[in-house]
């Protein structure tokens, strides 16, 4: 029997972007992959970060008006394209999540739940123990090993 | 070692890497005041005498209640009403932002202001396709003009106010005048700098703009009323509270206490939006000169003083503003006049001149005097800040360029008020 183990349930390959790439490659690989979340890789394809597309609308966003949401309603429409241009060659070493939580192949399907749901992440890449990224963990894996134990069809 | 050869080179070793800007200035005044008690300069029951809690308990109250109102869009809603009254023209609204700006700031801490006022005022600029640099460079130089005219507007004068038991309304009637006269002043050249820059608008965007409502910035009716209700009983509080006795740590967390219970709101999160690092600074600072103090070198300083203007009180005031001005443009204008408190009381005891006309030239000096640079004040430095986060980075000698003439108008006017009022 299939132990609920992350290696078991972890997607290969990743959807991956190299440390050094702008705004724009990692929007034009999301597209490509139809994803909401990249893991960033360094040349030897450890781990540097997570980008995920909130990363991304944060970004967009100025600290201004972050501060005061109700002035959001206010901005002149324009804003929002002059922005998107402005940042499109951005390096996304500048606003992607560092601080990566990861687990590792060997690691329960309960050590990654519990993981996503304590730092509230969506994405959990698996990692083995020299740090090379091996796979990938999110939400819907997690939900399709529930619905398997569930007896309920994948179809 | 002589105590007072320590007291000295903690002192001064610490305003030196405040200026620096190496560490953060919290946590070097804090490491200062602790050097002060353990290389025994003073005890720990003196330093903690020597701080000033009137200051501190009104700082926080007033950071408590401002923290609780922005969020009702009061303030936002006040600005975006400006450029209905100014009907869409670029130079109207400049001028009517500076003006709310001064106002808003004699009410709030400068740097509450300005991190109210640069959001909507970049909001505004961008739907009218302006430059944004003039409306930031006039919020930096009316935000530290406005403070100067109430006990409230600015740090330096609630330290001041509490140390020389001055109230709000000896404020508001001595230094109140000359700042509403220092807002025309300045408003008047910022017009002729910046006009011809603010003369052509989109008259599209203009019209778009005004199709908004400022009333959707309002996004909670109720806390609206609370916050206004607290803001006029904290007012009244502070007007009266020369007759009342009152004092101004009492009537802030008074208005503090008042609004969480009105909005019943979680104390918790609100207390955490109390700039902490700013009330810890000067907890730091009140020790650090309780030290120089304790030492004499205060005194010795203000006898050299009195020598140097030969105990004259026109030299004195007048050296002053101008002392003061200078001294603010280059360093913090709090550490600045937490200092300058003892020494000018020293002066009094050893010549019984006047106090009073001092208070004003300190207060006057440092809050204008700020304006000259970009590291003149703290409201400076956020909006500089700020600015260069959005790609409108303002260039030290670019706005100096501009803020000195005026800066040093200013300060011609605060020298001809306080000479004709008061010497």
């Amino acid at each position: 029997m299939k132990t609920f183990k992350a290696s078991n349930y972890m997607r290969t390959p990743v959807a991956t972007i190299g440390k050094g790439a702008t705004l724009k490659e990692a929007v034009r690989i999301m597209i490509e992959h139809k994803t909401n979340g990249l893991v960033v890789v360094d040349a030897d394809n450890r781990v540097a970060g997570i980008l995920s597309s909130w990363d991304m609308i944060q970004h967009l966003v100025p600290d201004y008006l972050e501060e005061d949401q109700h002035l959001a309603a206010f901005e002149a429409a324009a804003k929002f394209k002059e922005r998107v241009t402005e940042l499109a060659d951005d390096p996304i070493e500048r606003f992607m999540t560092k601080q990566v939580h990861s687990i590792h192949p060997e690691s329960t399907l309960m050590e990654a739940a519990a993981t996503l749901s304590e730092f509230r992440i969506r994405q959990l890449p698996v990692v083995d123990d020299d740090g090379y990224l091996v796979g990938y963990l999110n939400r819907t894996d997690i939900k399709k090993a529930v619905a398997e134990i569930l007896g309920i069809d994948p179809q | 070692m002589d105590p007072f050869i320590i007291a000295v080179i903690i002192f001064l070793a610490t305003y030196a890497v405040i200026i620096s800007e190496k560490v953060h200035r919290t946590v070097v005044a804090l490491t200062g005041a602790v050097l002060m008690i353990l290389l025994g300069v003073v005890n720990q029951h003196k330093a903690i005498e020597g701080i000033d809690f009137n200051t501190i308990g009104l700082l926080i109250g007033m950071m408590v209640v401002v923290g609780i109102a922005k969020d009702s869009g009061m303030f936002q809603y006040v600005a975006l009403q400006s450029t209905k009254i100014a009907k869409g023209k670029p130079i109207r609204i400049f001028l009517l932002l500076g003006v709310i700006t001064a106002v808003f700031s004699a009410l709030l801490d400068n740097v509450t202001t300005v991190l109210l006022m640069v959001p909507v005022t970049l909001v505004i600029a961008n739907n009218l396709r302006l430059n944004p640099k003039p409306f930031l460079i006039s919020a930096i130089l009316l935000s530290n003009i406005g403070g100067a005219a109430t006990l409230i507007g600015d740090p330096p004068n609630i330290i001041i106010g509490s140390a020389a038991n001055l109230s709000f309304n000896d404020f508001l009637f001595n230094v109140g005048p000359i700042a509403l006269i220092v807002t025309v002043l300045t408003s008047l050249m910022l017009f002729v700098v910046y006009r011809k820059e603010l003369k052509t608008a989109d008259k599209g965007a203009a019209k778009t703009f005004l199709k908004f409502d400022p009333r959707q910035a309002i996004s909670d009716v109720p806390l609206l009323k609370k916050s206004l209700f607290t803001i006029a009983v904290v007012l009244l509080g502070f007007l009266t509270h020369g007759a009342t006795g009152l004092e101004g740590a009492t009537i802030a967390l008074g208005g503090a206490a008042l609004l969480l219970l009105l909005t019943m709101n979680d104390p918790e999160k609100h207390l955490h939006e109390v700039e902490w690092t700013t009330i810890f600074f000067f907890a730091g600072l009140f020790v650090l000169v309780v030290g120089l103090e304790e030492v004499g070198a205060i005194h010795i300083l203000a006898e050299h003083l009195i020598a140097w203007t030969h105990g004259d009180p026109a030299t004195t005031t007048y050296a002053l503003i101008w002392g003061s001005a200078l001294f603010s443009a280059i360093v913090d204008n709090i550490p600045f006049v937490a200092t300058m408190i003892p020494l000018i009381q020293n002066i009094g005891e050893l010549t019984g001149i006047p106090l009073t006309p001092l208070w004003w030239a300190l207060a006057l000096g440092a809050d204008i005097g700020g304006n000259a640079t970009l590291v003149g004040a703290s409201a400076n430095v956020v909006v500089s800040g700020m600015a260069e986060k959005e790609g409108h980075k303002i260039g030290f000698l670019e706005y100096m360029k501009v803020a000195v003439p005026l800066t040093v108008v200013g300060l011609i006017a605060c020298t001809i008020y306080v000479g004709i009022r008061y010497v």
